[in-house]
């Protein structure tokens, strides 16, 4: 049996990110170049980050609903909601069509902190069942579902750094196998103190608040979410879409040993599975902290003809949807091939090649 | 790309029941359950004492899912040491609670105002479990993690049945782990929807879910692989369906809308029809929203066929295992399929009218079984299901 590999391109964007919500403020906070960091508000945790503190979902989540999701559902509602407006494609009636693949290392945690923190002190009694069960980080997919009335497969990813990486190459494997027509790509976190509390703890934070790369001080963190509708070209022409970029390739290479030299031969690995191609920009996905930045360095260096990278982490913090941010950069970019890298501390290493679609406004 | 048929080429299991797959697997056809007092965690206010629980400790600085899967994975490897190309092996796993148990200390530690073991915790994701599988198979290729709660580890077999189908994979290692913690013994309760007493699927009485935890492994490879190299063959995977109900936060759709379109999209991507299934590993958890609305959910896939299909639900055995759920009913279908066995529903005493199927009541059914739909359900109305049929030889 064979099977035709048509095509697949990018049609919706939708973005949640601590510049603003919204395409045109990502636009403006990756030309100005101005990180997102300040101190946190107290709800959030500890220390400086990158929080959406003007995200507004008013007039988008009903406010009854507002009260029972995840920062991570929110964020996701909000730029699915921008996405599907973005592509002039209205979900519902097509819905058994249209897939959900969710990338995410903090979903349900922000949750659980707030399920266990009363558990723990006043035992059965603090227990809330309206908010356990946004303790499972595939909660936003199921009030993505019931929102934009989707019932096509569903698959909510947790691979660290990539999982917005892993959730778009099931997307795409999804419309290959025609078990849907559309899918809908998140990637999404969600700030809490806990994981604040952690990061300070492991010592995995940039205590001069304020990441760059390769100085091994350490990333902050962000949150935000990211919404990209993936369908197959020949369908997004034929209803006239357009498109923000065609996805050429998407490969993701893992290493046994967790060490900084196999991480840096998977990435190497991951990009040559993409094929030859002369990238007019690069995305990467280091973000102050050795583990990634020495892992991108490496392949860099042995690609001097390459343009210079745009690192959105130290503009937006890591997590703020595990990889999403990278993917979103890339499709701001002027018309023209765009390699992302998307190293990760252990897992597989991602990377992809976009031909970004749409000239630079 | 060429499609592969993809086989079932080895079973870890490491239950409540047993530490392995064949002492599981006897012990289930004699009608016995993995349940019992609950001593794991010590939550002396909840009202249900009762859990299926594994009898292993892990290793320092391991989890007990990380320390379960491994095991599994030796036995479903049993003795073979997979060679080739590193990166056309690949990791599929659904994972539940993980490394929960680890961040519930670190929190009680720090609401005590003490330091707690930040770097630990902060190692101890979801894909841990997974890296540490993939470092013992020694693969260089994909790797996902999936968390749809309950759903999680059926859809990661389906995952892994599309990179062999399609030739992208040599071997895959596809499952799940999953252990006890107080986040899902909590929540489960103050849903109330654990069952104080044992479980009861299928039943007029059904009161709700025991929690299990455990851990399954499947390998899967080409046939043409696994003849190759004289692999003991188990089933085969024709494919897998998935859906959304669109319908509640965590009820299912009362009538089975969401899950009767899993199963009708696994039978259409497996080529087979409604005649050709003799079993349903179920979802059965034996809350009452989930059994009524599975059956039907069956009728409708199946129609008039449903009559003639025997149904089971492993979690009278286990518990629900809630990550490590999907890759159980797989196991017992796998299982199944090679002994043409049904293992029983235990405590299915009083039927309930609504789940009128043959939901193969207290003792194992010896029938015939060519091919099997297994359930899987989660909150946010994730539904899967996967499609294996018997292994005959050709």
């Amino acid at each position: 049996m064979t099977r035709p590999q048509p095509e697949l391109v990018i049609t919706g964007l939708g973005l949640v990110l601590p510049c603003g919500d919204g395409v045109a403020a990502a636009r403006a906070s990756l030309a100005s170049g101005q990180p997102c960091f300040a101190d946190l508000p107290a709800a959030l945790g500890q220390g400086r980050g990158a929080a959406c503190t003007a995200f507004n979902p008013a007039g988008i989540i009903p406010p009854m609903q507002l009260r029972r999701l995840d920062r991570p559902s929110r964020f996701a509602w909000v730029a699915a909601h921008q996405a599907f407006l973005d592509a002039g494609l209205d979900p519902k009636p097509a819905g058994e069509r249209i897939a959900v693949a969710v990338g995410t290392m903090t979903g349900g945690s922000e949750a659980s902190e707030a399920f266990m923190r009363p558990y723990l002190q006043r035992g059965p009694e603090g227990a809330s069942p309206m908010v356990f069960p946004n303790c499972v980080a595939n909660a936003a997919s199921g009030h993505l579902a019931l929102a934009f009335g989707l019932k096509g497969p569903s698959a909510t990813f947790v691979d660290r750094e990539n999982a917005a990486f892993v959730a778009l190459e099931q997307a795409a494997r999804w419309l290959r196998a025609g078990l849907a027509e559309v899918a809908l790509v998140i990637g999404t976190d969600g700030l809490f103190p806990v994981l604040q509390d952690l990061c300070l703890g492991a010592r995995l934070l940039d205590r001069h608040g304020d990441p760059e790369i390769g100085s091994g001080r350490g990333f902050l963190t962000g949150e935000g979410a990211q919404a990209f509708l993936l369908e197959p070209r020949a369908r997004a022409e034929a209803r006239g879409a357009r498109p923000w970029a065609l996805l050429r390739g998407l490969a993701a290479r893992s290493s046994v040993a967790p060490s900084e030299a196999a991480r840096a031969e998977s990435l190497a690995a991951a990009v040559l599975a993409l094929g030859a191609f002369s990238p007019a920009f690069r995305i990467g996905g280091g973000n102050g902290l050795t583990r990634l930045d020495a892992v991108e360095a490496r392949l860099a260096a042995a690609h001097p003809e390459w343009p210079d990278v745009i690192h959105p982490k130290v503009l937006w913090g890591e997590l703020a949807g595990s990889g999403g941010p990278l993917l979103a950069a890339a499709l701001l970019q002027p018309a023209g091939p765009v390699l992302v890298t998307a190293p990760a501390s252990s897992g597989v290493q991602f990377a992809a090649h976009l031909e970004a679609l749409r000239p630079d406004p | 790309m060429t499609a592969s048929r993809v086989v079932i080429t080895g079973l870890g299991i490491v239950s409540s029941l047993a530490l392995d797959r064949e002492g599981t697997w006897s012990a289930m056809l004699e009608g016995k359950d993995g349940l019992g007092p609950l001593t794991r965690l010590d939550l002396p206010a909840e009202p249900a004492q009762i859990a299926g629980q594994v009898p292993m400790a892990p290793a320092r600085h391991q989890t007990l899912c990380e320390c379960m899967a491994l095991a599994a994975l030796e036995e479903a490897l049993d003795g073979f040491r997979p060679g080739g190309d590193p990166a056309r092996i690949g990791l599929f796993q659904g994972a539940g609670t993980s490394g929960l148990p680890v961040a519930e200390a670190y929190l009680e530690e720090r609401l005590a105002g003490r330091r707690g073991r930040a770097a630990e915790t902060s190692y101890q994701s979801p894909c841990t479990v997974t890296d540490a599988l993939a470092q013992r198979v020694g693969s260089t290729g994909p790797r996902s993690t999936v968390m749809n709660a309950c759903s999680s580890s059926l859809l990661a077999l389906g995952q892994a049945w599309e990179r062999i189908v399609t030739g992208e994979l040599d071997l895959a290692v596809a499952g799940g782990a999953e252990s006890l913690c107080r986040t899902t013994y909590a929540g489960f309760s103050c849903l109330k929807a654990v069952d104080a007493q044992k479980c009861r699927p299928f039943s007029r009485d059904r009161a709700g879910l025991n929690l299990g935890e455990g851990a399954v492994q499947v390998l899967l490879e080409p046939l043409d692989r696994a003849r190759a190299r004289g692999a003991t063959i188990y089933a085969e995977v024709l494919g897998y369906g998935a859906s959304m109900d669109a319908h509640h936060p965590t009820a299912p759709h009362p009538e089975g809308e969401g899950a009767a379109r899993a199963l009708a999209m696994a039978l259409r991507v497996g080529g087979l029809d409604a005649a050709d299934i003799d079993l349903v590993s179920a979802h059965g958890t034996a809350t009452p929203a989930n059994d009524g609305a599975e059956c039907l959910a069956i009728r409708r896939a199946l129609g008039p066929a449903a009559d003639r299909v025997s149904v089971t639900s492993t979690k009278s055995q286990f518990g629900h295992t809630l990550g490590a759920a999907g890759a159980f009913g797989a196991a017992a279908a796998i299982l199944a399929l090679r002994a043409q066995v049904v293992s029983p529903t235990l405590r299915l005493e009083d039927p309930d009218p609504l789940c009128d199927l043959d939901c193969t009541p207290l003792q194992a059914k010896e029938r015939q079984i060519r091919a099997a739909l297994v359930n899987a359900f989660a909150f946010g109305g994730n539904n899967t299901s996967l499609l294996l049929k018997r292994w005959g030889g050709a």
